[in-house]
């Protein structure tokens, strides 16, 4: 409790502040311990979600109340009784038939919603008492941002400015309560083409980069691009007006781009160009490629494999063979004889396949092991099919490229682009990348103690309605256990009523932009003010309405455009890199690496090799990322043997031609 | 004769409700019995004034005759003025003899930029007690209360003792203390402000509003009507933004004043007093036309102030906006 919650201003300061308002109750609206009116003069600049101070008269328990109200509905009437009035007091000509020497009475009349009373008990009806508009320092305590602002202790992340009436301050969330581990995760709803729910959690997460505070240890973030070049360009820098840069000002977060991000991208089906709109050479220098083997991918087959596809004897082979066939050597003399099989790639696994039907049919086996041939060969069928779907991302060759679990930097962005993969491979990806964060989380040896992770879309992946799936039961988990872990959800999605409710009520802050009033309507938005829904459907670009565990009520605030660079000029100063043969291919990869690599060099590194060759050896390259590129991607290929000029054998004719035959027979 | 006012010295920390008051009574004077949920004494039927016709000399014309304003309305006035009461019993004292709380209150409210707001205003609490019939003691203890104490009696012994008629003399005391508080307003206002106040009611009764340049009358009721006979048809054959002649109002216990009558809306369909008002300014010895000018002057400026009428309150056809604007604000303040 906060004995003097203006210590800060002096007597002086307080007298200053010119009186806004003045608290009215009627028996008909009366006045509650979480609401009350008052009214001001014509030009008062109140609006909705204005923050006020009351200031009582009767002292209680020998101090005087103060009460803190968001301002959520306005009112404005005349002293006339009905519109007839009106008409008959202008003869019934609008135009001023009669000209109005007065205007009528007219009083603007406003309900506020209790922020916070000082002291807090006893909580009584907001009493009688002049209303003041609420200066920084009233902003700060009405929020009880006091409790986590405090210069011992401060967890505060700014997330946008307040303003109102000439106030301006800044807004901080609770870091505990926003990363963990009181309450974490922050969603984000608003209509699209605004450019507000991404453009939000860029800034937001510059702001916990800039403000993180130290005793809480490292963060860092796991962006999934889902659609264009939303977040292709996050380390390169943006155009920001003077306005947005005194918003960067006011809340201490530098108006720069990202330092250290690191993009990944699976390949495109023909394995060797990069599936990503961050594909122009200039920026390849910290874009990976997202490749994934036989073994990664068999541990989330069930994300790929719908109900109707695996059914408890359709899982029990897939565990059979997780457990005993892959990374194993595997002999079944019974059936395959001497034959042994280390099966490391979906190639090692379709001729697995392939042996054990061919031996079952060869000894007319219905069943092997308890499994059924019809099911063996079913799931043969889903599983071979996974590499066709997710080309580029899944390996033939079981090659891994991965994101650096157990090496992950503090204060660093790790983009994920899956903008243009097929559903499943976007699934596979998902349901992947936070299970091994998770799993890292838990041993705490990801490199971090924190890990943001940015879901657009959110109604896509985690659906009110529609049957359960992998993804939205990891996402569930993930909003009711990640905060334990340090595992925080940053989700947006354009209708939040069609996200599972147990998502979005679990995130602890939400952010609102621009709404539908479709979906202001539905039953979630019940507890706003008709008011605040209008202005929640009227915000302009910037404009964010915020929910948070300390607030009581939602405060709407500014947040600066993200000191990034947009997708769309990104995608127009740095175009996509159209699509080459592989040695170019080759070229652009390995320049990344070594930026004296040349197309002939290439040339006649390649030679005549074969497609997959060096696409291998390209792939070992990158991962290796070695001091000498050129030395150890030539390593990778198999050794040429030098060609060399056959002798001309000789022969002797069969029979010697006489000497005198003029045809040589 | 009029009793002594009591001095209370401590009236500037006593709540001088009519809640509060009656309490104190109570408490002070046990004799007494008080009464709850009375109504207010102005709301109470009255013996009702008869109505008369008196005759006037015409100083416009030799004759009243309706004169159309032909220039159009014209907004001329800056502010407004009006008062009001309010009176009940406290107490009744052993034999009926009432003790009645009466507020008086009157305000200006001034119009800038086409709103109002108030220029000044006034709140008079007063004890109203017939001081022939009580004793010294009572009086005395009466008069501790906390307001000033009033003599509601002419002071002879042999005065009536009905407590009607007892409740009545003090509500005429209240209605003459709230006519002051309007008149020392209206007064302050015409030494200071050189624009045209309109009062509600008749500006002959004060001296000081009956010759200033910029107080202007206009009264509502017609239980007196100033014309007779051909005169009186013509009055009440008036149309709208027509007035009759200028006439003047004498009295011998009143300042004499120019007056005339004027209609504000129009009149199908109604009674014949329907939006019928008669203005009241400082007499002149200016001549006719002079008269004739300021007469459609200030004509124009009360037509002017038809809009926007003061519905809902009964009295819309007659009231101009301001004045019921004025009795919004005392409503809110007494």
């Amino acid at each position: 409790m906060i004995d003097s919650p203006r210590s800060d201003l002096s007597a002086a300061d307080v007298a200053a502040s010119p009186m806004l308002g003045r608290v009215v109750a009627t028996e008909r609206k009366p006045n509650t311990p979480h609401e009350f009116h008052f009214w001001t003069a014509l030009d008062s600049p109140v609006g909705i979600g204005t923050i006020v101070r009351v200031e009582g008269s009767d002292p209680v328990n020998g101090q005087i109340l103060q009460v803190y109200g968001i301002v959520v509905e306005g009112f404005s009437y005349t002293d006339l009784q009905t519109p007839l009035h009106a008409m008959l007091g202008h003869d019934g000509t609008p135009d001023g038939a009669s000209y109005g020497a007065t205007k009528r009475a007219e009083i603007r009349l406003y309900t506020a919603a209790v922020l916070r009373h000082v002291p807090e008990e006893p909580l009584q009806p907001v009493p009688m008492g002049a209303v003041y508009l609420a200066e920084n320092s009233d902003v700060a305590i009405a929020l009880r941002m006091d409790g986590y602002l405090r210069p011992e202790a401060n967890t505060g992340i700014p997330i946008g400015v307040y303003r109102a009436g000439g106030t301006e301050a800044a807004i901080f969330l609770d870091a505990d309560f926003l990363i963990g581990p009181e309450a974490a995760h922050l969603n984000i709803s608003g209509v699209s083409g605004l450019a507000t729910k991404t453009s939000a959690i860029e800034w937001i997460l510059s702001s916990i980069f800039a403000h993180f505070p130290a005793q809480k240890g490292s963060v860092a973030a796991v962006c999934f691009n889902v659609k264009g070049p939303d977040l292709c360009f996050l380390d390169q820098p943006g155009v920001i007006d003077a306005a947005d840069a005194a918003l960067y000002e006011k809340c201490g977060v530098p108006a720069t781009p990202f330092e250290h991000v690191q993009y990944f991208a699976p390949y495109k089906s023909d394995g060797f160009s990069l599936n990503t709109l961050r594909s122009n050479e200039a920026l390849l220098h910290n874009v990976s490629p997202l490749t994934w083997g036989l073994r990664e991918v068999l541990q989330y087959a069930e994300v790929l494999l719908n109900k109707d596809d695996v059914d408890a004897k359709a899982d029990a082979l897939i565990d059979f063979i997780r457990e005993r066939v892959v990374d194993r050597d595997f002999n079944d003399p019974q059936l395959l004889g001497n034959k042994h099989y280390h099966v490391r790639s979906f190639a090692d696994l379709e001729t697995w396949f392939r042996d054990v039907l061919s031996a079952m049919e060869g000894k007319n086996n219905d069943g092997w092991r308890t499994h059924h041939v019809a099911t063996i060969r079913k799931v043969r069928n889903r599983l071979s099919n996974i590499s066709t779907r997710c080309a580029g991302l899944v390996t033939d060759d079981g090659a891994v490229s991965d994101l650096p679990f157990g090496s992950f930097q503090d204060r660093t962005v790790y983009v994920i682009d899956v903008a243009s993969l097929e559903e499943d491979a976007q699934d596979l990806i998902f349901a992947r990348v936070v299970t091994k964060l998770r799993e890292h989380l838990e041993k705490r040896d990801l490199g971090v103690n924190h890990v943001v992770v940015f879901v657009d879309e959110l109604n896509k992946y985690a659906p009110s309605d529609g049957q359960d799936t992998y993804v939205r039961k990891m996402l569930l988990d993930l909003a009711e256990r990640g905060r334990y872990l340090g595992l925080v959800l940053f989700s947006a999605q354009q209708f939040r009523s069609q996200v599972h409710r147990r998502v979005v009520g679990n995130s602890g802050s939400s952010l609102y932009g621009r709404m539908d009033a479709d979906e202001l309507a539905t039953p979630g938005y019940a507890v706003l003010s008709p008011a605040v829904k209008t202005k929640l459907a009227t915000l302009e670009k910037g404009q964010l309405m915020v929910r948070h565990p300390h607030f009581t009520q939602p405060i709407f605030l500014r947040f600066p455009r993200p000191a990034i660079m947009r997708g769309r000029d990104g995608a127009e100063r740095y175009p996509q890199a159209v699509d080459v043969g592989l040695d170019a291919a080759v070229v652009r990869s390995l320049r990344t690496l070594d930026p004296s690599i040349t197309l002939g060099w290439v040339q006649d590194a390649v030679g005549l090799r074969d497609e997959e060759e060096i696409v291998k050896a390209r792939n070992a390259t990158l991962r290796e990322r070695p001091a000498d590129v050129r030395k150890f991607f030539l390593a990778q290929l198999r050794p040429v043997v030098a060609a060399q000029p056959a002798a001309r054998p000789v022969t002797s004719p069969v029979r010697s031609a006489p000497a005198d035959d003029p045809y040589g027979f | 004769m009029t009793g002594p006012a009591v001095a209370v010295a401590s009236s500037a920390i006593l709540n001088t409700t009519f809640e509060s008051v009656a309490r104190r009574l109570a408490g002070t004077l046990p004799e007494c019995h008080t009464v709850e949920g009375e109504t207010a004494l102005e709301l109470m039927p009255a013996a009702s004034q008869p109505a008369r016709l008196i005759s006037a000399t015409i100083v416009e014309g030799t004759d009243v005759r309706a004169r159309r304003i032909s220039e159009a309305p014209a907004v001329g006035f800056a502010a407004f003025l009006d008062g009001t009461q309010k009176s009940r019993v406290a107490a009744y004292l052993p034999g009926g003899v009432p003790i009645v709380h009466g507020t008086v209150a009157a305000v200006i409210r001034e119009r800038r930029d086409q709103r109002m707001r108030t220029w000044r205003h006034a709140i008079e609490r007063r004890l109203y007690v017939s001081r022939v019939h009580v004793s010294d003691a009572v009086w005395q203890t009466i008069g501790a209360a906390g307001l000033e104490l009033c003599d509601t009696s002419d002071g002879s012994v042999g005065e009536v003792e009905h407590p009607l008629v007892l409740r009545e003399s003090a509500k005429h005391r209240v209605e003459r203390d709230r006519e002051r508080a309007e008149q020392r307003l209206g007064t302050d206002w015409c030494r200071s402000e050189p624009r045209p106040l309109l009062i509600d009611g008749g500006i002959s009764n004060a001296e000081s509003l009956a010759h200033a340049q910029y107080a202007i009358g206009v009264v509502k009721s017609h239980r007196t009507l100033y014309v007779s006979g051909d005169a009186l048809k013509t009055v009440l054959a008036l149309d709208c933004a027509e007035r009759s002649s200028v006439f003047l109002v004498t009295s011998p216990k009143r300042a004499s004043v120019a007056s005339w009558y004027l209609r504000v809306r129009d009149p199908r369909g109604r009674e014949p007093m329907w939006g019928l008002v008669r203005v009241e300014v400082a007499s002149s010895d200016a001549s006719m036309s002079e008269i004739t000018r300021r007469a459609d002057e200030v004509s124009g400026w009360i037509l002017a102030e038809s809009a926007p009428v003061a519905l809902p309150d009964a009295r819309w056809d007659k009231m101009v906006y301001g004045v019921r604007d004025c009795e919004e604000f005392l409503r809110a303040v007494m």
